[in-house]
């Protein structure tokens, strides 16, 4: 049985629609439609529709997730009424929102006020386009994924503080600020933690490094890594305990104050996009990604679409464990976090990244065993 | 960034009811504030002035809305002084039972609410939830679970039904538990010291020079508490301590108030005790006759029973769970007072701000305004 990849099913999703199409044109016509380039082409743009379908549903279920957990956490249920256990609250919502007018202050600017949301959203909603869910799930095995990642993933500060400042709301722009403070401040220590995991791994591309944990995941090794890589991932996501962009005792709602109806659910949505990316790091770069340890018995691992299945365990249980978080743990102050950031994350990270080059120094560990590439 | 004034209000999360306060900021430090109050104001003080005694209680409740029977309770302790009534034991042995109750319950509101604002959501969530038990008991004697209306002056409506001593000990007991978490779930994490810690420091001396009363006085030290210092009701038969911290801070505050919460249900235990003991009347026997009636008299009667009743002045303090509340009562022998003036901890408490808050940062807003318990209702009356 070949491989079923998400692009060999558009392809061949495409010639079958264009097959079926192609017998109304004349000859020459017809010929141009079936030929290689058209079907390339048609079954890239099924590709992207597919992708984006699937990561808004996710979205909106990762939305659906943390509601449920945090009641549970906070003694109550969460959304019940509509649908099965609440599953098609967040549609609803989001048709309420879809239904809202969208309106602009008067002395907002126009273009920054507009477009923010915009930006935002299609910066996040990218990067699913080339992060790996499994073998052949993945839009294209670039060499630098990662890296692309991360700088499409740090795009939003950008976009943020243009909102903010174009809303002309002053508890806007200072949320603005922090926002762009903190995001920014955070950048340093997430990246010399994937330092941490380029150097064990030996590349930037994430479908390699996910490869390269069949022996062992690598938050055992880089355990101080994965530490710096989730609270960097916090404040980059904006969540408690480091949410006080849109601290909302004193900033309303901090940035978005001034964004209503559909425009703050395109702000809401990107964020969830935000979180759902950024668990995903987490599995790609310390949990491995699709693979299981090869103890687990092959039952668990040779089902249709069991990469997958393992990979959105792994990440909506990696969101779980920051929706934990934020059901205990009250915001801390703007001058706090920058102290955390500079003090203690990203010394933690250039240790890990010393770690992780003795680790590799030291090609083999005791118990865990050795990284493919390294002669494992 | 320059200087700019900032409305935290009237319309925001942080106020907690509906009053402004502007804030003078550099950066993001707080340079001056300017409290602005009045946004609630009903007239309670001068709608007193057309009502019946017992029917000014109903406005009572409504002067604050999360201590209704405490504030009840101010009013009934003036009103008996104007009227020269006594009531029986057995009536200040519930009204002080009912007292203790809405200080715990208005305290787990200041908890809910004051977590809320520094983030902590599930607290929140946890604190409604045993307050609602507090509530459910005030239904069960009282009818209501907002606004009571019970006490009346020469005693309370009714008695308290059969069992209801023993449901009061069960919640009691939950209740110790709870405190217990809510300490575990603030106190034991740090950055919740690093919210709280050393935020709106108001020492003893110009706590006292600037009238605020409560909590926030005793957290600096001050052991004032008008239960012990000047006793009413039956609290000087009553065994308890009263809760300080040395802080003067955010953490002091919340310190005290958990305290006070430890110390309300000893309270409530001995008065469940002392009423299972204790059957009896709980209205006074000589009562004036309108103040039985339900409704004014109109016309000629009205003029007559100007003529009939004593005069009298009433004055009483009582520890309200935001601060020290007084009221001052005017009584002309009519069957509405002459004159109803309140004194709000709250309002006072607030005007400090202007000492406790500048120097601190705009984020440490919400954990210090939050400290000082806001509770607009009774603030603008």
């Amino acid at each position: 049985m070949s491989t079923i990849t998400l692009f060999s099913a558009s392809d061949a999703i495409a010639a079958f629609l264009l097959a079926h199409i192609a017998y109304v044109f004349p000859a020459p016509v017809k010929g141009w439609i079936t030929s290689g380039d058209v079907v390339l082409g048609l079954a890239s743009l099924i590709f992207g529709v597919i992708l984006l379908g699937a990561s808004m549903i996710n979205t909106i279920m990762l939305i659906w997730w943390e509601r449920k957990l945090l009641g549970r956490f906070m003694d109550r249920r969460g959304a019940m009424h509509v649908g099965f256990a609440g599953l098609l609250q967040n549609f609803a919502d989001g048709l309420k929102l879809f239904r809202k007018d969208t309106f602009r202050p008067s002395k907002a600017d126009s273009l920054g006020f507009w477009m923010s949301p915009t930006a935002y959203m299609v910066t996040s909603v990218v990067i699913f386009g080339i992060l790996p869910i499994s073998t052949g799930w993945n839009g294209g095995s670039l060499p630098l994924t990662l890296l692309l990642a991360l700088v499409i993933f740090s795009f939003a500060p950008l976009f943020i503080f243009l909102g903010a400042w174009a809303s002309n709301n002053k508890y806007a722009l200072i949320g603005g600020m922090r926002s762009a403070a903190q995001m920014i401040a955070y950048e340093v220590p997430i990246l010399l933690a994937v330092v941490a995991v380029v150097v064990l791994s030996g590349s930037f591309n994430l479908t390699t490094i996910v490869l390269e944990q069949r022996n062992y995941w690598f938050w055992a090794p880089l355990f101080l890594a994965l530490i710096v890589f989730l609270t960097g991932m916090l404040a980059e996501m904006e969540r408690i305990p480091f949410d006080l962009p849109e601290a909302e005792a004193e900033l309303v709602e901090g940035w978005n104050t001034e964004y209503g109806g559909m425009l703050f659910a395109f702000f809401m949505l990107a964020d969830y996009v935000r979180y759902l990316v950024g668990s995903i790091l987490v599995v790609l770069l310390f949990l491995g990604g699709w693979t299981l340890p090869t103890y687990v018995p092959s039952a668990l691992t040779s089902f249709p679409l069991a990469g997958i299945f393992w990979f959105m365990v792994k990440a909506y249980l990696v969101f779980g464990g920051f929706v934990w978080v934020r059901a205990s743990l009250p915001r801390i102050r703007t001058d706090q976090l920058l102290r955390l950031g500079w003090m203690r994350m990203v010394p933690l990270a250039l240790l890990s990244v010393v770690l992780a080059a003795l680790v590799v120094a030291a090609h083999c560990l005791p118990v865990l065993g050795c990284v493919p590439s390294m002669g494992g | 960034m320059s200087e700019m004034w900032v409305n935290m209000g009237p319309q925001h999360p942080m106020t907690h009811g509906l009053w402004n306060l502007r804030v003078r900021i550099e950066g993001e430090v707080i340079k001056d504030v300017e409290p602005e109050m009045g946004y609630l104001h009903r007239g309670i003080e001068k709608i007193s002035e057309d009502r019946h005694y017992n029917e000014i209680i109903t406005l009572m409740d409504r002067t604050c809305y999360v201590a209704g029977l405490a504030w009840e309770q101010l009013f009934i302790v003036a009103a008996e002084q104007a009227l020269h009534i006594t009531p029986p034991e057995r009536a200040e042995y519930i009204r002080v039972l009912s007292a203790e109750f809405q200080r715990i319950a208005s305290h787990i509101m200041w908890y809910a609410a004051f977590v809320q604002d520094i983030g902590l959501m599930t607290p929140f969530l946890y604190g409604m939830r045993d307050r609602d038990l507090i509530l459910d008991l005030f239904q069960s004697y009282t009818g209501g679970r907002l606004t009571y209306e019970y006490m009346r002056v020469g005693g309370v409506r009714n008695d308290l039904p059969l069992g209801l001593t023993d449901r009061c000990r069960k919640v009691c007991d939950w209740l110790m538990d709870r405190f217990v978490e809510y300490d575990r779930l603030c106190l034991s994490s740090t950055p919740f010291h690093e919210r709280c810690d050393g935020l709106g420091v108001l020492e003893a001396p110009e706590a006292i020079a600037y009238g605020v009363t409560g909590p926030m006085l005793r957290s600096a030290g001050s052991r004032r508490d008008l239960r012990k210092d000047r006793p009413y009701s039956v609290y000087d038969k009553l065994q308890f301590d009263v809760a300080t911290a040395t802080t003067a801070d955010v953490t002091g505050r919340y310190l005290v108030r958990m305290e006070e919460m430890r110390q309300a249900v000893r309270i409530i235990r001995q008065c469940l005790d002392w009423l299972d003991d204790h059957p009896g009347p709980v209205m006074a026997a000589q009562l004036p006759r309108w103040l039985g009636a339900p409704y004014a008299p109109v016309g000629n009667e009205a003029y007559l029973l100007k003529r009939n009743y004593p005069t009298g002045v009433g004055f009483s303090m009582v520890e309200e769970p935001h601060g020290e509340a007084g009221a001052y009562i005017v009584n002309d022998g009519g069957e509405h007072p002459y004159r109803v003036k309140f004194r709000s901890p709250v309002l006072i408490n607030i005007w400090a701000s202007k000492r406790y808050l500048p120097g601190y940062r705009v984020a440490d807003i919400p954990p210090i305004m939050g400290s000082v318990d806001v509770c607009v209702g009774e603030c603008d009356r």
